[in-house]
């Protein structure tokens, strides 16, 4: 599976040796057609070859592979099932992937206290498959659960289309242990009991994209499944009449467990993907609402939303009839970036935030850019708290598309900041924004960050070159783009 | 600018020379009161110019909450740093200036339908930025989670009077580190929180509160109960335990309590009171309040315990400590009754309460000196073989000499020291307030 038969022949490079020594012969990846896979993540605008991909088995072998790395000087990157969408796993080049996908047990579950302990490699969805039965589930959801591990999802601190109730994930890990750059193992948030005393280090490993420590260990909170949930799906002739009925839902004080929006581009593709529903495809968007929580206070809710949807010039409203149906129009919905490959040979995924009350004004910028960059923008977006993926059309064989696709994406981003948002929600800044930070931060609040990431990792081993605007490297980096070839 | 002397750093009426010092400790030979983000970055220009030391202050009712050092040099006071900034109705997110209280903004949101969903006690003289720097929370936090699930954003002036943003004014954000967090909880020993960006909730459309009063010896009877609901798909906003004697305070019965709020559509919590109507085991009484009756017993509820105005003069015979206990969750009730028990022995009364889905509890305890440290020290002891922890949230200077407030030091106390020195090199701010003498 991991090419072990071409591998026969012992290599002679020192370094690859004392890494077999550590996690075994076949552990270890180092020739260049296996390490192909491993150039990129989710992102694919920005390539480097690693040295090596290494598959760790136990915290004390991530903990012996970083001494020794740390003793030779190489630098290193934690991976998981590598979906990110900022380049967060991808090497700028000659760096040693620890990849921790067989590190993927569960290693407790304590119902009666609602968490369970799983390894970094756990797959986010096999969490809520095997405590379902049971009744609970783990709430964070991001489209791609189906492949990404929970390690990846704290360090990008994903979210999902549920969490706008329920929240990232940030607010839903209890402990964690990790392994810092000096090979030491720290044990945070011991039993998932909160608020221990100290800074909150979980809350900053959380989100910091790999760049602090290796995360080892994971404590999770898991959640009863709600009593009843209720799905509806408003169709709009016009995108600000949608819009519009995201703020009053919200208004009328009801917090839905998701509130998602597509524009026609975005139904164009998704209709043309796996899961097509039928959606018309004349409409302009689309809302897809649910409601969950006590059976007893959904209908009324689910009334209001319809009295909603319908004053702000619904074309065509329906509530799920059953299960069936439900699940389909979240399939079709989790289809969404993937299904752009149906409607385009490439495509890029943005992630700016906004607060939800400037929608109507920041969809008009967004369409402005479409238009000044001759590229097509698809517009998936997790309304309810203001996430936008706007996903950018385009085709990297065509001289030019693909530095023009990234400049549409960047100023995308910078129409997010203008209006007192942010420049990612949940896919991390990785290499794709880190020059796009200086949007948001100064460069006086950038260094109070990389000051902290010095306690943690003072070489800059771990994962270099990420997060921050790199004088000179960035540079690079962002010319690299031009050049490269997108799947 | 440099400042050489302290009176060129804020106008005269701002600075006032401070010659008693406060039972509680965490005072300052000169209080300089801040009205502006700039006055907070000026004094502390200077202090850091200067080496001098600062305590921070704002309400006051935490000022018994950890520190070994008496008299700082400058007792910074942002108790008059208030106001709304921006409340964004539509983006339910409000920003707000540290000093302000908790019912100040109470009341504000109230005029909108909204809430910031923080219970913790003395509102009206806890301000925003104290229970933000104390991660303080109430029993509600079981299903709205505490400050760091609220604070989106805020602005913080560092020990050198520099000013820096975190995180930013939209509910989900993930550039850069999350270093919100860092200054939550951190006692002030990071820099001094100048503004707030919270999460807001809509107002609930109706409240319900059931109590269940257990007769003596009805333990048992609780854990089951609180396992069968965790276990129900219904939704409690609390699951906190009254212990006897905080019971008879609360509702003149001097039993084990559980306090179970359903904050929800109306019909929505008529239907879990009816599910605990339905499974209220054989002995216990249960009794269901709604609306504004509901919110009158929480507001009581919040009002118990010590804090650093109502007890302002020390007096030995009747000594007033407060703790936070970290527990597993179902522990909490195991750990309520090892405090009621050592009490005895150790003769301190105490009231306590502890939250059975979240594993935080409360001890408040009232006694002699002595009595008061050996209490804490065995029950420290009990606690951590628990796998826990107990901070004391509230004691006068003295007692903390003789208690290690923080507990025991973590095993990666040197991450902690490293960040407390990129922030405050020199070591100004709120100095040996926190763990391990930070
Ligand atoms: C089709 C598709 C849909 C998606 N939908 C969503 C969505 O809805 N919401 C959302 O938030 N994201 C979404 N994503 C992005 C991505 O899936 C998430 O960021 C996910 O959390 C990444 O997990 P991973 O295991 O693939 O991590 P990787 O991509 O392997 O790594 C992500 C980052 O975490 C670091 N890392 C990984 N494991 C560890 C570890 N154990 N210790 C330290 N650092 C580590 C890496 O170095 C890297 O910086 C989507 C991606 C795709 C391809």
């Amino acid at each position: 599976m991991f090419g072990k038969k071409r591998q026969k022949q012992k290599p002679d490079d020192a370094v690859i040796q004392q890494l077999m020594q550590i996690v075994g012969d076949s552990e270890v990846l180092y020739l260049k057609e296996d390490l192909i896979a491993y150039e990129c993540d989710g992102y694919t605008l920005s390539k480097g070859m690693p040295k090596a991909v290494i598959f760790v088995k136990s915290t004390k072998q991530v903990s012996d592979v970083v001494k020794y790395l740390n003793t030779v000087g190489i630098p290193y990157i934690a991976r998981g099932a590598g979906t990110g969408l900022s380049g967060g796993a991808t090497p700028l080049g000659g760096e040693v992937i620890i990849s921790l996908v067989r590190m993927k047990r569960m290693l407790h579950l304590d119902l009666k206290n609602r968490k369970a302990v799983v390894e970094p490699g756990y797959i986010n969805l096999k969490l809520t498959q095997s405590i379902s039965d049971k009744g609970y589930y783990y709430a964070p959801d991001p489209s791609s659960q189906y492949a990404c591990t929970i390690g990846g999802n704290v360090n990008e601190n994903s979210g999902g289309a549920h969490c706008l109730k329920y929240g990232v994930t940030t607010n839903h890990i209890l402990g964690l242990e990790f392994v810092l750059p000096s090979g030491d193992v720290i044990e945070l948030g011991e039993e998932g009991i909160p608020d221990r005393p100290g800074y909150d280090l979980l809350g900053l490993l959380t989100g910091s994209e790999g760049t602090l420590g290796i995360v080892t260990k994971i404590t999770v909170k898991i959640l009863k499944n709600p009593e009843g949930k209720k799905t509806v799906l408003a169709y709009y002739d016009d995108i600000g009449d949608a819009s519009q009925a995201v703020s009053d839902i919200i208004a009328a004080g009801i917090i839905p467990a998701a509130l998602e929006m597509m524009d026609s581009i975005a139904i164009e593709g998704v209709e043309s993907a796996a899961y097509p529903v039928g959606h018309p495809r004349d409409i302009a968007a689309f809302l897809l609402i649910e409601v969950d929580g006590i059976d007893a206070g959904i209908e009324d809710q689910i009334d209001e939303i319809l009295t909603v949807c319908k004053n702000n010039n619904v074309r065509e409203i329906k509530v799920a009839k059953d299960e069936e149906e439900r699940g389909l129009w979240w399939a079709n919905r989790k289809m969404g970036f993937g299904a752009m490959g149906a409607i385009s040979p490439d495509y890029l995924v943005q992630d700016g935030v906004i607060p939800r009350t400037r929608l109507p004004e920041v969809l008009a910028k967004i369409s402005e850019i479409s238009k000044k960059y001759e590229l097509r923008i698809a517009n998936i977006f997790h309304a309810g708290d203001g996430n936008l993926h706007p996903l950018i059309l385009f085709d990297a064989s065509i001289p030019g598309e693909s530095e023009r696709a990234s400049k549409a994406g960047s100023e995308c981003l910078k129409v997010c900041a203008d209006v007192g948002g942010s420049i990612t929600g949940e896919h991390g800044v990785g290499i794709e924004k880190s020059a796009e930070m200086r949007f948001i931060f100064t460069d006086e609040e950038m260094t109070a960050q990389t000051n902290i990431r010095a306690v943690f990792n003072p070489e800059d081993l771990l994962n270099p070159g990420k997060l921050f605007p790199q004088p000179g490297r960035c540079v690079e980096i962002k010319r690299e783009i031009t050049k490269v070839v997108v799947s | 600018m440099i400042y050489s002397d302290i009176e060129g750093v804020l106008p005269a009426e701002q600075i006032k020379h401070n010659a008693k010092c406060h039972s509680l400790g965490n005072d300052g030979n000169q209080i300089m009161e801040a009205y502006s983000e700039e006055d907070i970055s000026k004094v502390l220009s200077f202090a850091y110019q200067q080496s001098k030391t600062v305590n921070i202050i704002s309400g006051g009712t935490k000022r018994g909450y950890g520190g070994e050092l008496e008299q700082a040099d400058i007792l910074l006071s942002l108790g008059n740093y208030k106001g709304i900034v921006e409340h964004s109705v539509g983006d339910l997110t409000l920003t707000v200036k540290p000093g302000t209280t908790l019912r100040e903004i109470t009341e504000e949101l109230a005029k909108h339908g909204q809430q910031v969903a923080i219970d913790t006690p003395w509102p009206e003289l806890a301000t925003i930025g104290g229970i933000i720097a104390a991660n303080d929370s109430g029993p509600k936090r079981l299903l709205y989670g505490s400050a760091r699930d609220l604070v989106i954003g805020t602005r913080i002036v560092y020990s050198d009077g520099r000013i820096i943003r975190t995180g930013g004014k939209v509910v989900k954000n993930v550039a850069g580190y999350d270093m919100n967090k860092l200054f939550i909880g951190s006692m002030g020993t990071l820099g001094v929180v100048s503004e707030i960006t919270l999460k807001l909730r809509p107002l609930p459309s109706f409240e319900g509160l059931s109590l269940l009063q257990f007769p003596q010896g009805g333990q048992q009877a609780i854990r089951e109960f609180s396992m069968q609901i965790l276990d129900s798909m219904m939704e409690p906003v609390s699951l906190e335990i009254l212990n006897p004697s905080f019971a008879e305070k609360m509702t003149g019965n001097r039993d084990y309590t559980l306090a179970i709020a359903f904050e929800d559509r109306k019909k929505a919590v008529q239907e879990q009171e009816k599910w605990v109507k339905n499974h209220v085991p054989i002995d216990a009484k249960h009794c269901v309040m709604h609306e504004e009756q509901a919110r009158r017993w929480w507001e009581k509820f919040r009002h118990f315990g010590p804090n650093g105005h109502n007890d302002e003069e020390y007096n030995d015979s009747n000594t007033q400590a407060a703790l936070k206990i970290g527990s597993n969750n179902f522990d909490v009730l195991i750990i309520l009754e090892v405090s009621e028990r050592l009490s005895k022995e150790h003769q301190v009364t105490t009231e306590a309460h502890g939250g059975v889905g979240h594993g935080i509890s409360r001890v408040f305890i009232e006694g002699l000196p002595e009595n008061i440290v050996s209490y804490i020290k065995a029950l420290r002891s009990e606690v951590e073989r628990r796998h826990g922890y107990v901070v004391c949230t509230h004691l006068p200077f003295k007692l903390r000499k003789l208690v290690c407030v923080w507990g025991e030091i973590p095993p990666y106390f040197a991450l902690l020291e490293g960040i407390k020195h990129t922030n405050d090199p020199n070591r100004i701010l709120n100095r040996q307030r926190f763990v391990g003498g930070i």
